[in-house]
């Protein structure tokens, strides 16, 4: 059943300089208990997005237009206090980057998860919420005495799982997950990956996870929507994503990450830097980084095409991908744009939401 | 010895790192022209927060009419500061009200207000700036040497610091005048004596950070002298801290000879605004003669919250985040 | 290292501060002038009753012994007799102690109460017209030296308005009882609330602009976005965890603010006639009654002392991040 459905998304901020327009006409769909990715750089625009879920944006921030329907609601509809109320915590939560940052380092972790609780569910009595909160360290793999600690008494990895009992605490459809393992190492971040998708079929949560690593998305993710500039640039499930993408940054981020079970990959990474995205001209906003830039791109701004069973991609050559695949592999296609675009086109700073 | 968090540092310690990262784009330079660049990077960077901060201008400019007051005050006084006017029928002018003659008044012994307002402008710049000046001298260098040698010199300087913040300030300083006898001299070094405490806790939390830094890490590889490190390569950037605590300090002790003054204890050769107060003070004259009260109160409010002012234009070099915020 | 070895390190400290302390005083007032007799002998002895005095007091005796006798007779209580009162030092100042961190501790109190709740606001509310007013009447309020808030508070509401009295400690006529009486009364409240307004005013900028400086750093961290997602109310954020979190860099120069009251007192006993340890220690010393001078010098300085090693305390229990090291 569909839990969440973007439909034109468009939230932009207000800057001296005019609209960033940091998500920019996004349509996503999201079932129950599905894990969906959420792929791009920094500046991409993917944080924007999630946040605005539950509208955790900047004062200069805006949803200018577009629909977010969360079972059934309109999100974009409700005030402050109501999305405060009603959404936050208790239907979508979060897990921050860094966890060690996410808690308030002068109370125990125990203490703000009750505090979670509490808050939701004030009829809740303290004996109660410690005894969930105890609950929910030992369904995480941590001793449950240790909500007695605080915050910096625990490693990374164990922050990261106290934050995700945090996160669960009220019992949320949906948990936003932004960059959930990037502070970690490898292994951790493996079996953190594991835990939370057991967690999610345990508590039957969906989860958008918010990151710029590929192979962290193709391992745990049902669908992968990639942002690129503020725009949705290609959006598939995952097994399309990463078996046949279409789009040429899709292409590049694919590069830039390790494929753990092929030998001598050669990493590639993407010369330039994310556009700035305020008031952008016509043209798709990838053109001054893509080796297959034609004319056409920097023209004419590329309409979501769908291709088979869903697969939506952005690009005016969406439909060479098999040539686009193996010119892509090649390091000499990106080095090339480096080499041609750099002077003429000086690429400006990223938008302003990570 | 200081408690400090797990994450390095306490909050405030945390807060300089941050300001001295931008400091330290010319790591790789070497020392000579180091100096030179920070120099001058420190002296564009002034002249860039000043340009754009309006608090900032009012604050010079406010003391630019202090000082020229100051120092052209003997030559344009209308009357001499302790002339006893007299009326038309020859009667002392007694706590005479404003009037063309005497724009503020006069006091009850008969002394024209404006005049002594106008002198008493350069007793708090002169105690101020020397006062400033000497403190910051000496809190830079007790942090200096504190935070980079660290070890029992440290344990050492940070105890007297410590001893300093336990002798309190005014108790202090007047007893201390009165044994050494009520010249300006004495108050500046009296207050002096105390002021640079906070300069050297707060740059010696500044150095520490700094020490850790690869370019005196790469000085020393070098076998740069000690010394050299110190005051070649640490203090251009520890340099806009101690400017921003000059400032504070100037107001601090601006505000401390007014105290002193008030109390009876200022150098009873020299009329400063506290001295006003004083006399009007004892002579109960705040019940009926406002413009003898007022006029000191409010200048040395007024000087004191222009070095406020300034002191919070800097603290933007200091702290590049406030100049985008604000 | 552990709690508890870090207390008893800051208790060592302490002492070693404290000794120093001791030592300064002794060098003020016993060894600086040049004639250390003439400032605890009263004029006008004949030469006889003169030495006499001197024996008396030890004044005779080599330096060093003369500082151990001064330490022990300081730790001791004994302060000597003071010139003016003819009565022991201790005896003047007990009471007059009381008065003092009565009317500045209320002071600082209401200062930091003041302060630190404002300072809260004006950091949430950055950016604001609000936080422009705030700021620049925090300015004011720190550039104006405490005799000039006193005077103005007295010009508006003792002269002016005749709402409260224009000085002392209670009202002519007024039955001194037990120390109860003495503070508890609403009389003494009356009396107390200029002095304490000036000196809360000068106070309260302390903590009010460092409470805004920190607030504002605290609410760039991720934490409070969490809170913010957590959907806690804003109040609850900012009072339980923003303030909270921003409280700690207050607490450190809470030792600093009340070392200033302290000073403070000798202004603001002055402009409002308190009978207190400030406007003693200015009347003992305009009448060169050294004893008294030296006792209040020691119990104004003992006080500072004792708050920073507070306020040092109270910053382990404030942090739990704190490392004993």
């Amino acid at each position: 059943m569909t839990l969440l459905e973007l439909d034109d998304l468009k939230t932009y901020y207000r800057t001296e300089d005019g609209w960033v327009q940091a998500a920019d006409g996004i349509n996503l769909e999201l079932d129950e208990n599905e894990t969906l990715g959420l792929v791009g750089e920094s500046g991409s625009g993917k944080t924007t997005v999630a946040k605005s879920l539950i509208k955790l944006l900047p004062d200069n921030a805006e949803i200018v237009d577009g629909e977010i329907r969360y079972k059934g609601a309109d999100l974009t509809d409700l005030s402050m206090r109501e999305i405060r109320n009603r959404i936050r915590w208790k239907e979508i939560s979060m897990v921050p980057q860094n966890a060690m940052n996410g808690f308030d380092p002068v109370y125990t972790v125990g203490n703000q998860i009750v505090e979670a609780i509490q808050v939701h569910e004030p009829e809740t009595s303290d004996a109660e919420a410690w005894g969930r909160a105890r609950d929910l360290f030992d369904e995480l793999g941590l001793d449950e005495d240790r909500v007695d600690d605080y915050p910096h008494q625990f490693s990374g990895g164990m922050a990261q799982r106290a934050m995700i009992a945090l996160a669960l605490a009220v019992k949320p459809s949906l948990i936003l997950a932004d960059e959930p393992t990037t502070a970690l190492d490898v292994v951790i971040q493996d079996r953190i990956l594991r835990t939370i998708e057991e967690l999610q079929d345990e508590f039957d949560t969906a989860m958008i996870m918010i990151t710029h690593d590929m192979s962290v998305v193709s391992e745990s993710c049902d669908t992968i929507a990639v942002m690129y500039g503020g725009r949705l640039v290609e959006y598939a499930d995952a097994d399309t994503i990463i078996k046949n993408p279409r789009h040429p940054y899709t292409l590049g981020l694919r590069n830039a990450f390790p494929d753990i079970t092929a030998d001598d990959q050669e990493l590639i990474s993407i010369p330039g830097t994310p556009p700035d995205v305020v008031d952008p001209d016509e043209g798709c906003r990838f053109a001054p980084r893509c080796p297959f830039a034609e004319e056409e791109c920097w023209e004419e701004t590329p309409e979501p095409r769908e291709f088979d069973d869903g697969h939506i991609v952005e690009c005016h050559r969406a439909d060479e991908a098999p040539l686009l695949r193996e010119e892509a592999a090649r390091k000499e296609t990106w080095q090339q744009v480096a080499e041609t675009e750099e002077p003429a086109q000086s690429p400006a700073g990223g938008a302003s939401d990570d | 010895m200081e408690p400090s968090l797990g994450d390095g540092g306490d909050l405030t310690v945390a807060e300089l790192d941050r300001n001295a990262e931008t400091l330290d784009a010319t790591d790789q330079a070497s020392a000579r022209s180091r100096l030179i660049e920070s120099g001058k990077r420190t002296g564009s960077m002034l002249v860039d927060v000043f340009r754009d901060d309006r608090m900032g201008q009012a604050g010079l400019a406010i003391l630019l009419v202090f000082a020229l007051t100051g120092l052209f005050a003997p030559l344009v006084v209308p009357h001499e500061p302790t002339e006893i006017n007299r009326g038309d029928d020859g009667t002392t002018l007694r706590l005479d009200a404003p009037s063309a003659e005497h724009p503020l008044g006069t006091t009850n012994m008969g002394r024209d207000v404006l005049s002594q307002l106008m002198v008493g402008a350069r007793v708090s710049l002169i105690v101020g700036f020397l006062a400033a000046f000497m403190a910051v001298t000496i809190g830079v260098n007790v942090g200096l040497i504190s935070g980079y040698y660290g070890g029992w010199v440290d344990d050492l300087l940070m105890r007297i610091t410590d001893i300093a913040y336990g002798l309190p300030f005014l108790p202090f300083v007047i007893v201390l005048v009165f044994l050494m006898g009520p010249s300006l001299l004495s108050i500046i070094i009296v207050i002096a004596l105390l002021l640079w405490r906070s300069t050297a806790r707060v740059i010696r939390s500044q150095v520490l950070s700094h020490k850790q830094r690869p370019y005196v890490e790469s000085a020393q590889a070098v076998g740069a002298s000690n010394l050299r490190i110190m005051y070649r390569h640490i203090l251009p950037n520890v340099l806009p801290l101690a400017f921003l605590y000059g400032a504070f300090s100037v107001a601090w002790a601006v505000i401390a000879e007014a105290s002193i003054a008030f109390l009876g204890f200022g150098d009873p050769a020299m009329m400063s605004w506290g001295q006003m107060l004083f006399e009007a003070y004892t002579a109960d004259a705040i019940r009926f003669a406002w413009w003898w009260v007022v006029p000191p109160g409010v200048s040395i409010m007024i000087m004191v919250m222009s070095v406020f002012f300034i002191g919070r234009t800097l603290e933007r070099v200091t702290n590049p985040e406030l100049r985008h915020a604000e | 290292m552990g709690l508890r070895e870090y207390i008893v390190r800051r208790i060592f400290q302490l002492l070693v501060t404290y000794w120093a302390f001791l030592t300064i005083i002794f060098v003020l007032f016993r060894v600086a002038p040049g004639d250390p007799t003439s400032m605890f002998v009263m004029d006008g002895l004949t030469g006889e009753q003169r030495e006499r005095e001197i024996a008396r007091l030890g004044l005779d005796q080599p330096l060093h012994v003369q500082y151990v006798e001064y330490i022990t007779q300081l730790l001791s209580g004994n302060f000597g007799t003071s010139f003016r009162y003819s009565e022991p030092v201790w005896d003047v100042l007990v009471v007059k102690f009381w008065n003092t961190i009565l009317l500045m501790g209320t002071a600082l109190i209401v200062a930091y109460i003041l302060g630190i709740t404002f300072g809260a606001l004006l950091g949430w509310y950055r950016g604001k017209k609000v936080e422009k007013v705030g700021i620049v009447a925090g300015l004011v309020a720190r550039s104006s030296p405490e005799f000039w808030t006193g005077i103005v508070l007295l010009s508006i509401f003792a002269f002016w308005l005749g709402w409260f009295p224009s000085g002392g400690m209670r009202s002519v006529g007024a039955e001194i009882g037990s120390f109860g009486e003495r503070y508890f009364s609403a009389d003494f409240v009356y009396h107390m609330v200029l002095p304490v307004l000036a000196g809360a005013i000068y106070y309260m900028a302390t903590p009010l602009l460092l409470m805004r400086n920190t607030m504002m750093d605290i609410l760039k961290a991720d934490f409070i976005e969490v809170k913010k997602a957590e959907g806690l109310p804003e109040r609850r954020i900012l009072y339980r965890h923003a303030a909270r979190n921003s409280i700690l860099p207050i607490v450190t120069v809470a030792a600093i603010v009340s070392g200033t009251a302290i000073g403070g007192s000798l202004i603001i006993e002055t402009v409002f006639n308190w009978p207190g340890m400030g406007r003693e220690m200015i009347e003992s010393v305009t009448y060169n009654d050294y004893p008294m001078a030296m006792g209040t010098f020691f119990l104004m300085g003992s006080v500072v002392i004792f708050m920073n090693f507070i306020a040092d305390l109270a910053y382990v229990y404030l942090d739990p991040r704190v490392q004993y090291d």
